[in-house]
């Protein structure tokens, strides 16, 4: 009738019904898409900015002539788009100006007393345009005066830190990244610790231990709520890359890509140690009130991680930083902070994710222990040390 | 064969088994009774593997309980314990799967367990939605859907109605002509009395007595022997050999016979003093034989010390 179960079955059978009660659980899929809607926010909005300062519309009475090409010239050189539209006449040019059609127009370019239409002042574009209108009279009074424009002398531009603007974009999305983390690694952390305390209070847990070991149950809530969690933020990195590439936010995709993995990959890590230590201090109460406090300790730690890998980002090689980009439960948050705004070497990330593979190791031996020996005294708050005790005998 | 063999068990200096045994047969019911805080729900989960014994071994056919063979036996602990969220059928479905049986073979078993136990129109409702009648009723359906090899049930009759504990019953007598012998602690000894084989009592970690009713009654010292003589005179029984009276009243006396003595030449001496209304051996109920052997020596010798 029944056939003999795998330690491997029984762990996906219990995660399994973690990933199922999950997904019908509605405070989860409203959380879900909030934060889903935030990202797409954060996205268009950054679009929507840039696409405001980054385009100009220049109007032009008469034939633009050699004023074109300089109003786009200048433009390029103060990092905008401009586009020439030419009009037919003073009154055309207000009623451009007026409906938004331009951003400015021009009067009389080629006259002795150009003059500049705008709905408000707006430097840069006077600026612009004062600038191009000069460049087109100085060049045809050099002309005139039969002088070479080509033998003046050339500005060449040498830039020191060509990374840094790449390395500033980096560590805006390993920072909005590690928000990502630090709140996924919060909410999966407290789905596992209710977890525990709900098979604890309502003493399912007597019925669930009689068919298997407590580590099968730690394991499959474990894994089965990671997977959602690790789901949920590639969703969200997928669309968060895919929007930003599409509205054009970024513009070093490969980097942006290269960020992003690092920060799952710290997620997975982060999550494993975190859920763990959630797991374990959760077996410890039997009443969902009593969780806040024995969560404290683990949490706060994950909040000064938090803490720290958002001033790394300013400071990337700073000791605050550099030391805790090694220390096991801050790393996850500092280390892909690190990594997209400074200069990590390839040895520091390989000790970093070694000394917290030790820690989850540690924190899975020991806590399996204590969670065995808690998770079948169901009255009021156990000990540590009387757990500790009770999961050897 | 079920067999408990020899548990000790002691928590700190507190020793709450002392040697606890008793074997129970394919296909027969075993009432375990005992005070509060005798040891019943220790020895239970120590055949669960939820505790372990500081000695001896719960063995099925043959061999000591491991994780394997436990996985065929239906439990209903004493804490009832379901995930209050979690839908009946889906919560039946689970505990199946987690049994052996495979994802279809434990929707129809959970679907077939929440008929037969009258949850058939509650199934996609959630637990803490139900009344504590039917939770037990979910608890029960939960040992019983993988089609265990054999029951332990922890008080599986307390916080029931009437007819609550006729449907259980039925359902429990049902396992048992199936052939899976059949654990059940309960404090209520007139249930004992009428479902069980055979009972075990247990009282400070040891077992006091075991067998079926009808040779705990036997084995109880000394028979009890009731006999209505309306127009006797007082003492009309103190001269048969072997009898002492326990008490009389008008006539209704209670005789305790000792070990070969005549009931004949009592019932002759009774006839002698005019008509017999009554004769009977009296039958000790269980809720006797149980207060009997569970009384605590010591108090026991006092009291015969009062009586005396």
């Amino acid at each position: 009738m029944s056939a003999p179960l795998s330690s491997g079955q029984l762990v996906r059978l219990v995660a399994a019904r973690e990933v199922s009660t999950r997904l019908r659980d509605k405070t989860f899929l409203v959380s879900s898409a909030v934060m889903l809607l935030i990202i797409l926010g954060i996205l268009v909005f950054q679009a929507v900015v840039n696409s405001g300062s980054d385009e100009n519309r220049i109007g032009v009475v008469g034939d633009p002539g050699a004023l074109g090409p300089a109003l786009e010239a200048q433009g390029e050189l103060l990092g905008r788009d401009v586009t020439v539209v030419g009009l037919d006449d003073d009154v055309a040019a207000r009623t451009a100006v007026e409906d938004e059609d331009v951003d400015a127009a021009v009067l009389g370019a080629t006259g002795g007393a150009p003059e500049l239409l705008v709905r408000e002042s707006d430097p840069t574009v006077e600026g612009l345009v004062s600038g191009a209108v000069g460049a087109v009279a100085l060049q045809r009074v050099l002309t005139e005066a039969g002088v070479d424009p080509g033998g003046l002398p050339q500005l060449t531009v040498t830039a020191l830190d060509e990374s840094s603007a790449a390395a500033g974009q980096r560590t805006a999305v390993a920072l909005v990244g590690v928000v990502l983390l630090y709140s996924l690694i919060v909410l999966f952390g407290q789905f596992v610790a209710q977890g525990v305390v709900e098979e604890k209070a309502s003493r399912v847990v007597e019925l669930l231990l009689a068919t298997m070991r407590p580590w099968h149950l730690l394991a499959g809530k474990i894994l089965g709520l990671g997977a959602l969690g690790l789901a949920q933020i590639a969703l969200i990195a997928v669309i968060g890359v895919g929007g930003a590439l599409a509205f054009d936010v970024v513009d070093v995709p490969g980097d942006l890509i290269g960020t992003v993995g690092w920060v799952l990959f710290w997620f997975v890590l982060g999550y494993a140690l975190f859920a763990s230590l959630f797991a374990v201090a959760a077996s410890l109460v039997s009443r969902q009130e009593d969780l806040g406090s024995v969560l404290t300790p683990a949490t706060l730690v994950l909040f000064v991680g938090f803490v720290v890998a958002i001033q790394a980002a300013g400071d990337p090689d700073g000791t605050a930083a550099v030391v805790t980009s090694f220390v096991p439960g801050l790393s996850p948050m500092v280390m892909p902070v690190r990594q997209a705004a400074g200069d990590v070497a390839a040895w520091e990330v390989a000790v970093a994710v070694v000394l917290m593979l030790v820690a989850i190791a540690l924190v899975v031996r020991l806590g399996g222990r204590v969670y065995s020996g808690a998770l079948l005294r169901t009255s009021g708050k156990t000990k540590l040390k009387e757990a500790l005790r009770a999961g050897r005998a | 064969m079920l067999e408990f063999d020899g548990l000790h068990k002691s928590y700190g200096d507190h020793h709450v088994l002392e040697g606890v045994g008793f074997t129970v047969a394919p296909g027969s019911m075993f009432g375990f009774c005992g005070s509060n805080g005798a040891g019943k729900t220790t020895t239970m989960r120590i055949a669960m593997g939820l505790a372990r014994a500081d000695a001896g071994e719960v063995r099925w056919r043959g061999r000591p309980l491991d994780e394997e063979s436990r996985r065929r036996i239906g439990y209903m602990p004493e804490e009832r314990g379901l995930y209050p969220k979690m839908r009946v059928g889906e919560q039946l479905t689970y505990f199946a799967r987690l049994h052996g049986l495979d994802a279809a073979a434990a929707a129809r078993a959970a679907e077939e367990w929440a008929g037969r136990l009258g949850l058939g129109e509650r199934r996609r409702s959630r637990v803490e939605e139900l009344s504590l009648g039917n939770q037990q009723r979910v608890q029960l359906a939960a040992a019983l859907v993988s089609r265990p090899e054999v029951l332990i049930l922890d008080e599986p009759f307390s916080g029931l109605d009437p007819v609550g504990v006729d449907a259980l019953a039925d359902a429990l007598l049902e396992q048992c002509r199936g052939g899976v012998p059949v654990v059940f602690s309960s404090h209520q000894l007139d249930l004992v009395e009428r479902l069980c084989d055979s009972v075990g009592i247990l009282a400070r970690g040891r077992m006091v007595a075991t067998g079926t009713v009808e040779e705990l009654r036997r084995r109880e010292s000394g028979r009890v022997l009731r006999v209505v003589v309306p127009d006797a005179a007082p003492g009309w029984a103190g001269a048969v050999p072997g009898v002492s009276v326990v008490s009389e009243q008008a006539g209704d006396t209670l005789l305790d016979l000792a070990e070969g003595a005549d009931d004949q030449a009592v019932l002759a001496a009774a006839l002698r003093t005019g008509r017999v209304t009554h004769f009977a051996w009296r039958q000790a109920t269980l809720v006797e034989l149980f207060r009997e052997a569970v009384a605590d020596p010591a108090q026991q010798a006092a009291r015969q010390e009062v009586a005396a």
